[in-house]
Formats: structure tokens, C-alpha cells, sequence
């Protein structure tokens, strides 16, 4: 099986602030992995690394064998990232955005519109769909843009915070929306959360992260089973000696 | 469709589809200027009927026969109320009460004066009521006709001493023994038109080019500044960087998308200030009467074509810059306040070279304006109508030069990961040094 990411030693730091101080942890293909810790911690940092987003102060991060700042041009194309945060072109309808997104990863009409089909299903908007985007809801945004991150059938899935501002309903129709792709579709996919039970949730394996360094990394029963914990959140406190 | 035609596309629609933009840019201009121009043409043509009504007073102290006939040339000839008054102040208060604009008074000795060789003197009194245009015109209407009866007596006068002393020839020779006409010469040519009239045409011509200029980049900078702060207001830069496509296809096409929504705004702009300057210039003919083709004077095929690639260049550079600087707004707001700059050294060397020559400014001045890549432009649009290409050449090269040199800080902007980076907020520069990300 192929390494999907391999970060080594990462550091970064923004003038004085040490924002990733060392960390280090590999994800395999095909594998639903999640980056768990809480706000601060380090979690966009490393994934806007691993998305071509920004270089690393030190250390290597490199993507199904491709390194992240020198074959930044390779790792675009056979990545999609979802920032926390992000949003959609507010003048364009639903699949204008899915169409023109597409557009980047397919030059050929009929692949662009078999994308846009697999953008439709995965949104689950169905007519909504022809509605500008600015006429959508926090959640329907969420799924669009979900969409729109998984339609092209990415060889690794970046996804920060994926269900962030959501409501439980919408939260949970993302994460069946992630797990159902990623089981589907056998994507790898990277996932960063401070929801510990969503992690438990999606994830085959979870890496701690705190201040900026790995603290701890396995499959959720094996960090509980080593915490002596009932949940990801037990564990984190107890791996974080703040329990 | 490629990735630079996409963003293009995408960017056109976005600006085209957004309200603001529409209205601000596109629609305003179609909609202000007509309306500007109306309401100056209702202006002067209600200035100019109250003038064609106004009505007159006159006052004689005189009771003498030379001073009869004055204030008969001046009753038989308007609506004159011919004020009955005890004196000079009792005269005054009538006329103050009354709706007539002007008085002219004929003071005691007006006639003992002329018969005795003297000047006569009149005085005109205007009635400022409301302190505006029409009544001081009216005035001026009555000045008028005291000074075309002038002249008129005077001839009437010349002609009794030829009669006298048997002089041969016309009252109104000896009267204006000289006559002078004018002529110009323009590049070798001599045209029979007043210096005035061609400085006169050619200052409109000046004013009106560098406002256009002026107004397109201003509109291209507010274009290509809102395109980037809206991908970082509506949080869509992150997405957009991380997709497989070349930063400087970015760059290009949102570069591109804003060049077209500045051209909209460009033609809209200039069909609603020319709609402006031909209604609110409509009473005024010697505007547009002198036609100076003939004399070289004009813009030829040629130097509208150096005259569009001095255009592109300008939007290109001007876009570069907006861009450069809003990579560091994260909001539309702030991207506009920080590009606000930048018309700065647009409407410095607009203003000046409305009202003069770079050549008549001290050699600082000169120096700097000419540091200012815009001033090129206006420089160009100026050389275009007198067919100085040399001088658009020139501004060519300048501003492109500037403009590569932009572009390529744009680039480099574009390429690092300062584009995520940077903020500006609140007139100061972050780097969130303060709130890295998680």
C-alpha cells in the first residue's frame, strides 16, 4: 500500500509564534485520517502546508511521493482541500460553482459534466442547485462546497473542520456524507477536528496534536484501550495531562 | 474552456451580478450624468428666460431735453416703469418695492454736460433680491442698453461735426478708425481662426480628456481591488490557490475580468458625460462651432490606435497595483480604503494638467509629475490631438516598463503564501503574527 502523506519533523512559525514545532505522523492510502486537538494547536497549519497553501519553516511533507513545496503543481492535482472557513462565489448559482471548479480538472466537456452529476449527488441540493449561492444556508454552503471538494475524486481528501458553525442536523448529514464517499469511493482522506466524537466517528486512525507537536497517534480503540479512556475527548486530556 | 478563460468568465460574471457594482459602476454613470446635465440645462434656460422678461425701472433728476430722449430710447424699447419720485431716495424706495431688476438713473446735469462737451454720466441701480444670476444679468441687459445708445449718439454726434466742418466718410469709421482680425498658425499651416478660440477648444478637449482617464483607472482599481477582497471576504482565495492552476493564470484572469468591467464602466461613463456635455453646453454654440480637422488639429486613426495601446497599458498597470495592495485587505472595505491611495497620484496630475503645460511647471514639479506614470497618459491623450506621437511612444514605453515591474511584485505577491498571510486591518499591517491559524 502506498503512503498517501508523509510529514517529517514539520516546524513552522509566523514571526515569533511556533505554530508546528516538530510534528510528524504518515497517513496510508485509502485511510480516513484524523487530525484532532484543540483550537491553536496546530491543525490548519499542517493542512494548509500539506495543501500547497504555505511552506513549512523546516522539515518535509510530502503527498503520495511528492513534495509538497517543490512538486507543489503535482500534489494540486491530485488533491482538494476544504478549508474550515470556506466559502462559494456568492453570484453564482450552486452549479455554476461545481461546474466551474470542475473546469480546473477536466478539460473535456462530458468529464466536466460527470463531475458536476457527482457534485449533484454528493450535495444532495438537488434544485437548489440553479439558486445563487448568496440565497443558501450556512449548512447548504457546507454541502456544496463538500461536494465540490469530493466530486473530482481526489487522490487524497484534505477536509479542516468539515462540520464547523453546522447545526446537529447538517453535521450530521456531513459526516454521512464523508464517511459514505470515503468508504465508497476509497479516497484517502485527512480530517482535522476539535469535535472528538466526530473523529471517532470517521476516522481508522487519529494523530493528537497540542501545541504544535504529535502528542499521541493509533486507531481510536487503541488510544483508548492506552489512555484507559471511554472516548477520544478522555484521551486527549489524559495524553495532554490535563485530566 | 481553458483555465484562464474560465476565471475570466467566472470573474465577469461575479462583477456583473453584483448589485454594487452594477449600479456603481456601469448604471450610475448612465443615469447621474444625463440627470447633471438636465438640471444645469433647466438651469441656464430658466437664467435665460428670466433674463429675456426682466423688466426695468428709470429715473430722471434731469429735466433737460438730451436727458428726454435718453429715457424715451430706453422706455420705447422695454418694459419700463418710469419711476415718479420727489428725489433720488424716494426713487430708490420705489424701486426696491417694485419687480423690476434694474433702475437707470439720469442724475441732475446729465444734459448741461453733454451740451457742454462733457461726458454724461448715468448710473444703473440693481435690485438684488434673492442674489442670484438672472438678476445680475438683468442688470447687465440694462448696462447694455445704455451702452448701445452710446454709441449710437455718439455716431449721431460724429455725424453733426462732419456736417460741420465738412468732413467726407462714415461716423462709425471715425468712431473705430481701426479693425482687427486674427489668425493662427498651427504646424505650418495658417488658419483663419482666433488663438482663442483654437486654446479654447483645445482646454475643453484637456479637461475633458484627463477626467476620462482619470475616471477608468479609478474604476479599474476599484474592479480588480473588490475582486480580490471578495475571494477573501467570502473566504474563497484558499480554495482557489490550492487548485491545480498556475497562480499567474489567476492573477491574469482576474486581471482580465476587471479590464472588462472597467471598460463597461469606461463607455458608460463617457455616454453619460457626453450626453452631460451636450445638454448642459447646449445654450453655449461657440463650444463645439470651430471644427479644426482641416488644420491637423484632431485625432487620427493613428493616434487613436497609440492612444487605446496607452489606454490598455494604464489598465494593466493600474489593475497590477490594486491587486498588489489588496492582497494585504481582508475585506472589501479595507481593500478600498487601501487602494484609496492610489488615486492620489491620479488626481494630482489630472488637476494640474487641466488648468496647465507640464512645461510651465518648475523643473521639481516637472520631474516628479513625470515620475508618476499617469501623468504619461494624460501627457498622451493631449499628444494624440495635436498628433505628437513621439510623445505617446514615449508614454508607452514608460508605462509599460512600470507596468511589467508591477506586475511582476504582483506575481510574486500571488506566488508566496503572503496572499493567505497578510492582512491589513484598521490602517495597520499584520501578519498574523498575533492569530496564526490552528
Amino acid at each position: 500500500m502506498e503512503l498517501a502523506i508523509d510529514v517529517r519533523d514539520l516546524k513552522k512559525s509566523f514571526g515569533d509564534f511556533e505554530a508546528l514545532k516538530g510534528a510528524s505522523f504518515k497517513v496510508d492510502e485509502n485511510e480516513v485520517f484524523g487530525l484532532i486537538g484543540p483550537n491553536g494547536a496546530g491543525k490548519t497549519t499542517t493542512l494548509r502546508i500539506l495543501g500547497t497553501l504555505i511552506s513549512p519553516t523546516s522539515g518535509v511533507a510530502e503527498v503520495f511521493g511528492h513534495e509538497v513545496v517543490k512538486e507543489a503543481d503535482a500534489v494540486r492535482r491530485i488533491l482538494s482541500y476544504l478549508p474550515e472557513d470556506a466559502g462559494a462565489y456568492q453570484y453564482l448559482s450552486g452549479e455554476e460553482y461545481l461546474r466551474f471548479m470542475a473546469g480546473f480538472y477536466a478539460s473535456k466537456k462530458e468529464t466536466v459534466e460527470e463531475m458536476v452529476q457527482a457534485g449533484r449527488d454528493i450535495s444532495g441540493l438537488g434544485d437548489r442547485l440553479k439558486d445563487r449561492v448568496n440565497g443558501y444556508s450556512k449548512g447548504m454552503k457546507r454541502r456544496l462546497l463538500l461536494a465540490r471538494a469530493l466530486m473530482i475524486k481526489p487522490k487524497l481528501a484534505i477536509l479542516d473542520e468539515p462540520t464547523s458553525g453546522l447545526d446537529v442536523i447538517q453535521a450530521y448529514h456531513v459526516r454521512g456524507m464523508i464517511k459514505d464517499y470515503a468508504e465508497g469511493m476509497g479516497v484517502t482522506v485527512l480530517v482535522s477536528s476539535h469535535n472528538m466524537l466526530e473523529v471517532e466517528y470517521l476516522c481508522n486512525r487519529v494523530a493528537l496534536i497540542n501545541e504544535g507537536k504529535i502528542i499521541s497517534e493509533g486507531t481510536p480503540e487503541e488510544l483508548k484501550t492506552r489512555y484507559n479512556a471511554v472516548n477520544l475527548e478522555q484521551v486527549f486530556m489524559e495524553a495532554t495531562q490535563l485530566g | 474552456m481553458g483555465s484562464f478563460t474560465s476565471i475570466v468568465y467566472k470573474e465577469i460574471k461575479e462583477l456583473i451580478r453584483d448589485p454594487k457594482i452594477l449600479f456603481g459602476v456601469v448604471l450610475l454613470p448612465l443615469l447621474l450624468y444625463p440627470l447633471m446635465g438636465q438640471g444645469l440645462q433647466i438651469g441656464q434656460e430658466s437664467v435665460q428666460t428670466a433674463i429675456k422678461g426682466a423688466k426695468f425701472s428709470v429715473y430722471s433728476d434731469d429735466a433737460g431735453n438730451i436727458a428726454g430722449i435718453l429715457v424715451q430710447y430706453i422706455t420705447t424699447n422695454n418694459t419700463v416703469t418710469n419711476i415718479q419720485a420727489s428725489g433720488l431716495e424716494d426713487a430708490l424706495v420705489k424701486f426696491k418695492d417694485s419687480d423690476t431688476v434694474a433702475m437707470v438713473y439720469v442724475p441732475n446735469g446729465y444734459s448741461q454736460n453733454i451740451t457742454n462737451g462733457l461726458r454724461g454720466h448715468v448710473k444703473i441701480y440693481g435690485n438684488l433680491k434673492n442674489l442670484n444670476i438672472a438678476e445680475a444679468s438683468g442688470v447687465d441687459v440694462a448696462g447694455s442698453l445704455v451702452s448701445i445708445y452710446n454709441y449710437y449718439y455718439s455716431l449721431a454726434i460724429i455725424n453733426q461735426l462732419m456736417e460741420v466742418t465738412g468732413e467726407l466718410g462714415s461716423a462709425a469709421v471715425v468712431h473705430d478708425p481701426l479693425s482687427i482680425s486674427y489668425a493662427s498658425i498651427i504646424k505650418g499651416n495658417v488658419i483663419e481662426v482666433a488663438p482663442s478660440q483654437i486654446t479654447s477648444l483645445i482646454m475643453s478637449q484637456s479637461i475633458m480628456l484627463p477626467i476620462m482617464v482619470m475616471m477608468m483607472v479609478i474604476f479599474a482599481i476599484q474592479m480588480a481591488a473588490t475582486s480580490i477582497a471578495l475571494e477573501k471576504e467570502q473566504k474563497t482565495l484558499e480554495t482557489l490557490m490550492t487548485l491545480p492552476v498556475g497562480r499567474f493564470t489567476i492573477l491574469g484572469g482576474k486581471l482580465a475580468g476587471s479590464v472588462v468591467i472597467a471598460i463597461a464602466g469606461s463607455i458608460s461613463y463617457m455616454i453619460g458625460f457626453g450626453y452631460y456635455t451636450s445638454s448642459a453646453f447646449s445654450f453655449a454654440p461657440q463650444f463645439t462651432s470651430v471644427d479644426l480637422t482641416g488644420a491637423g488639429i484632431g485625432i487620427q486613426p493613428m493616434g487613436y490606435l497609440l492612444l487605446g495601446i496607452v489606454m490598455f497599458v494604464t489598465l494593466i498597470s493600474a489593475l497590477a497595483l490594486a491587486i498588489s495592495l489588496a492582497v494585504f485587505a481582508d475585506s472589501v472595505r479595507s481593500a478600498q480604503s487601501l487602494t484609496g491611495v492610489l488615486i492620489v497620484p491620479l488626481i494630482i496630475p489630472a488637476m494640474i494638467l487641466m488648468f496647465s503645460d507640464i512645461e510651465m511647471l518648475p523643473p521639481a514639479v516637472q520631474w516628479i509629475m513625470l515620475a508618476i506614470p499617469y501623468t504619461h497618459t494624460m501627457l498622451a491623450t493631449k499628444a494624440a490631438f495635436l498628433g505628437n506621437y513621439w510623445i505617446i511612444i514615449r508614454s508607452i514605453g514608460y508605462i509599460s516598463v512600470f507596468t511589467v515591474i508591477v506586475l511582476w511584485i504582483a506575481a510574486k505577491i500571488f506566488s508566496t503564501e503572503r496572499i493567505i498571510t497578510a492582512r491589513f486591518s484598521s490602517f495597520s499591517f499584520r501578519k498574523r503574527k498575533l492569530a496564526p491559524p490552528r
